[in-house]
Parts: structure tokens; sequence; C-alpha cells
């Protein structure tokens, strides 16, 4: 079994059998690897190798900048080592899992529609479902060539049921193969929990819920977990959602069916493509404007969650920071890459 | 004789101990920690701390096209102003004057500014 070796650091760990990259073995252990999408696009998981082989699963992920490549960097969630090696990483309690993620057979029980293109997939495992609002799972399909993010959109429970709202991405690999060939009764591979954009049950502040798309999936979960908390019943809840035609709307009946919604929360929807009948009488635009337009100087007194695609994400985060002087910390996101 | 601190002319080093594309941490007593580059043989000071997280900028890189990477998520500064380039860093840091006077560097503490 090839150890991972931290230079400068008496942090050593082991590559196993059902470790599939550098991060995800280091992770498994409690080790606290920098990381954000596990899916090679963010690059907080850059590491030079100083001694030893690695195997590079995917040479070409986008993370990896020009500048990444003349320094020799490569990506610990796209690499897996061939013996014993000695790699330069930072590490911090930061990214330490309080959960520590692990690979496990997951068989599909049930699957509902949500949209035309969004199926809510559940999921068992014999152990516990344990995680936290907000976080993710990697699914491996069988035959696939690797796995991909999904974003749990329950809570987590003793249960061992992992619910996920997938969108279907129009020729993708793994969630078209998904969509047309997941029936209950199939299993795959799931290994979690992942992410730090977690629900923050410590912080005094009300919660705001930034949605794009599909990243509606991990919202939803922190909102559930935030409202169903007898602890956080003092918090408000503001829920935006960004869908690109009135069509794609979802979400607001799991949201309504929570203790308190209609007391604690409100839901706020843009659409960005309204398409040409008169149907859409709501906003219209990006979901950032909306926001911004809606609650102004509060955002600086609110704890933020974000999910979605990268450049939703990225509007928004400068949006809340730059225009609105939302204290970084306040803000917590996953970009889906 | 106590010895008074010129925030606006502060002593840094000697031209000569920093080689071009490195950097080095100054930590000005009472001040956030300030990161000193030399770039094609000039001088430049930011604030030590990245915008995003609690990383220092001075643990990173800076290459010849004045752009120092963050060690931690690989954000970007552009050296000269402080700007933030790439995302995740969104805030700007503050960028600081520089002289080299006989041979001497000192930083004008006193000047910080970030480019909005
Ligand atoms: C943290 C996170 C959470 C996410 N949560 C959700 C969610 O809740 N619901 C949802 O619908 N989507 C979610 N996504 C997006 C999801 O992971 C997939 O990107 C999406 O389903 C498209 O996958 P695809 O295989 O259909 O498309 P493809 O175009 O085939 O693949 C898209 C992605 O797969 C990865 N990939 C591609 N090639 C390789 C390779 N050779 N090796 C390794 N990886 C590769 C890349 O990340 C790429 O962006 C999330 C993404 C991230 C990063
Ligand atoms: S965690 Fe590896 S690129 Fe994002
Ligand atoms: S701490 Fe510098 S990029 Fe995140």
């Amino acid at each position: 079994m090839p150890t991972v070796h931290l230079h400068n650091t008496d942090i050593r760990f082991e590559q196993g059998e059902t470790h599939d990259t550098l991060l995800r073995a280091g992770l498994s252990q409690g080790i606290g690897l920098p990381y954000e999408c596990n899916s090679g696009g963010c690059g907080s998981c850059k590491f030079e190798l100083l001694d030893g082989e690695i195997e590079e699963l995917w040479p070409d992920a986008p993370a990896l900048t020009p500048r990444d490549i003349k320094k020799g960097r490569k990506l610990a969630c796209q690499c897996r080592a061939l013996g014993d090696i000695t790699i330069r990483m930072p590490n911090d309690a930061q990214f330490v899992p309080l959960y520590r993620p692990r690979r496990q057979h997951a068989t599909l029980v049930a699957r509902r529609d949500v949209t035309a293109d969004i199926i809510e997939f559940r999921f068992h495992t014999d152990a516990p479902a344990h995680f936290l609002p907000g976080q993710y799972a990697m699914l491996t399909l069988n035959g696939a060539r690797a796995p991909r993010a999904y974003s749990m959109s329950n809570l987590g429970n003793d249960d061992g049921i992992w619910d996920f709202w997938i969108r279907r991405k129009p020729g993708g690999e793994v969630s078209e193969a998904l969509f047309a060939s997941l029936h209950p009764g199939d299993s795959l591979l799931l290994d979690g929990p992942y992410g730090l954009a977690h629900l923050q049950p410590a912080s005094p502040r009300d919660v705001l819920c930034i949605a794009g798309g599909s990243g509606i999936s991990p919202v939803l979960s922190i909102a559930r977990g935030l409202l169903s908390d007898p602890t956080l019943a003092q918090r408000r809840l503001h829920f935006f959602f960004g869908a690109r035609t009135p069509a794609d709307i979802c979400g607001l009946a799991e949201l309504q069916s929570l203790p308190g919604f209609s007391e604690r929360a409100g839901f706020h929807v843009a659409v960005s493509e309204p398409g040409a009948s008169d149907s859409w009488h709501g906003a219209t635009g990006f979901i950032h404007e909306l926001v911004s337009h809606t609650l102004g100087d509060r955002l600086a007194t609110l704890e933020c969650y974000l999910a979605g695609p990268p450049p939703m994400v990225q509007a928004t985060t400068r949006m809340l920071l730059l225009d609105h002087q939302v204290p970084q910390q306040q803000v917590h996101f996953d970009r889906f890459f | 004789m106590n010895a008074v601190i010129d925030f606006a002319r502060f002593y840094v080093c000697e031209a000569s101990e920093l080689a071009n594309n490195h950097i080095r941490q100054i930590k000005p007593p009472g001040h956030d920690p300030v990161a000193l580059y030399r770039v094609d043989d000039a001088f430049y000071a930011t604030d030590d701390t990245c915008s995003h997280g609690q990383a220092l900028l001075s643990e990173g890189e800076v290459d010849e096209d004045f752009v120092v990477e963050c060690p931690w998520h690989g954000g970007t500064f552009d050296i000269r102003t402080g700007e933030a380039l790439s995302f995740p860093c969104v805030l700007p840091v503050r960028s600081y004057p520089v002289q080299v006077e006989d041979g001497k560097v000192y930083i004008n503490l006193r000047a910080g500014r970030a480019k909005e």
C-alpha cells in the first residue's frame, strides 16, 4: 500500500484499495488537505511531487493553468500514488472532515421527476448516512471512467438514506447515463461526505441561500437543516432560486413543508429566459441582481450559502463582497464544475 | 534612546538581499504583515494576508508577469496595485509605495491603498 508523506511535516497516510485519489485517501484518514470540488475544476488541491511516482487520472483537468504546468504542479483530486511518495501540499485544521468520508456501495431505492430535467435519486447504504447540510458525495457508476460530485438534498440520518437532485446535462457522460439506465435496485459506489460549504450552526446570523439551477440540491439541505434544528429557531431564511425558464423552478413545495416556513422564510425566484409568452409575471434576470435589489444593505448581516454553475457563483460572490461588503467568512459556496 | 518608527519610511532591507521573483515577509510592529516583492529589478509591496483566507502571499509565488499566486487556493493579485485577478480572490489587498535609496529598501506604510 503506497504511503504519502507531506513534506516538512510528520504527516503520513496510506492510499488503500478503496481510495481512488490522493486527496480522498488523505481526507478519509482525517488529514486536513485543502480542496473544494473534488472534480479537477477549482485548483484548491494543488501539490508538488518531490519524490516517487504518481499516475495522473486527468492530465488535462481545467484547474491546471499554464503556470501550474510550467511549475509541474498537480491536482491531488486527480492523482494516485504508484508507490511511496513525498509531496509538498498545505494542510490545515479547517479542512479536517467532521465526518470522515468513505467509499461504499449504495443501492437506488427510488427516483422521482422534479422538473423536466432534474430527477431526485434516493440511495440507501447499509451504514448510516452521516453528513452535514450542504455536503456532497462522489458517485461512480459502473463502467464510468471517473466519479462525479453530487450534493445531498436531504439531511444526515441513521437510516442510510442519501437523496440527490441531479440535472441531466445534455451529452454529459454520467448524468445522461444516470437518467437513462439507473433504476431502483441498481447500485453504484458512493464516496462521501465532502464539502466545506455546509451549514454553520454556530453562526448567530440569519441565513441567505442562493441556488442556480441544480445548485438547488445542497441549499435545500441547508434550508432543511436550518428550519428543522430547534436550536436555530430564531434564525430567518431568505431563499433565492435562479432558474433558466419558469418550467425550471423547483424546491418550493419541499421548502413549504418545513416547520415554520411561512413565519420564518421567504422564497424568491428570478428567471433568466422568461420566453415569449406572458405567462411569467415574476422577476427576470440573473439571481444575484434580484438578491442585491431585494436585500441591499441587509446582506452584510447574513450568513450566505451559494451553489450552482461557476459563473453564477462568481458573479454572486463579487456582488456580496464588493457591492455589499459582506465579510468573506460569511460567504460559503460550492461551484458545480 | 527610544527608536521612533517612521512608518512613512519604514526600512526593510538592503536591495541586494532580495533576488528577482522572490518575496519577503515584513512584520512592522503594530501593523499587519506586508509582503515585499522584487520583479524585474523593481520592488513592490502589498498586504501579506490574502483577501480570501488566512494564507500568506509571501509563502506563495511571484512571476515575471507581476502576479503573485496565493499558496492556498491559487487566487492571484497584481503586486503593483493589489488588485485581485482571479477567483476565489475578489477583494483587493492594499499596496504600498516602495523606495530604494542608496541600496536600501523603504516602504511607506502610511500610504497603503486598495484598488477598487
Ligand atoms: C461540489 C459539486 C457538487 C455538485 N452537485 C451537483 C448536484 O447536486 N446536482 C447536479 O445535477 N450536479 C451537481 N454537480 C455537477 C456534477 O458533478 C456534474 O458535473 C454534472 O452532472 C455533469 O456531469 P456529466 O458527466 O453529465 O457531464 P460531463 O460533461 O461528461 O462531465 C462534467 C464534469 O465531470 C468531470 N470530468 C470530466 N471528465 C473527467 C475526467 N476525465 N476525469 C475526472 N472528472 C472528469 C468534470 O468535473 C466535468 O466538469 C456538482 C459538482 C460539484 C463540483
Ligand atoms: S479539489 Fe481538486 S481541483 Fe478542486
Ligand atoms: S486564501 Fe488565498 S486564495 Fe484562498
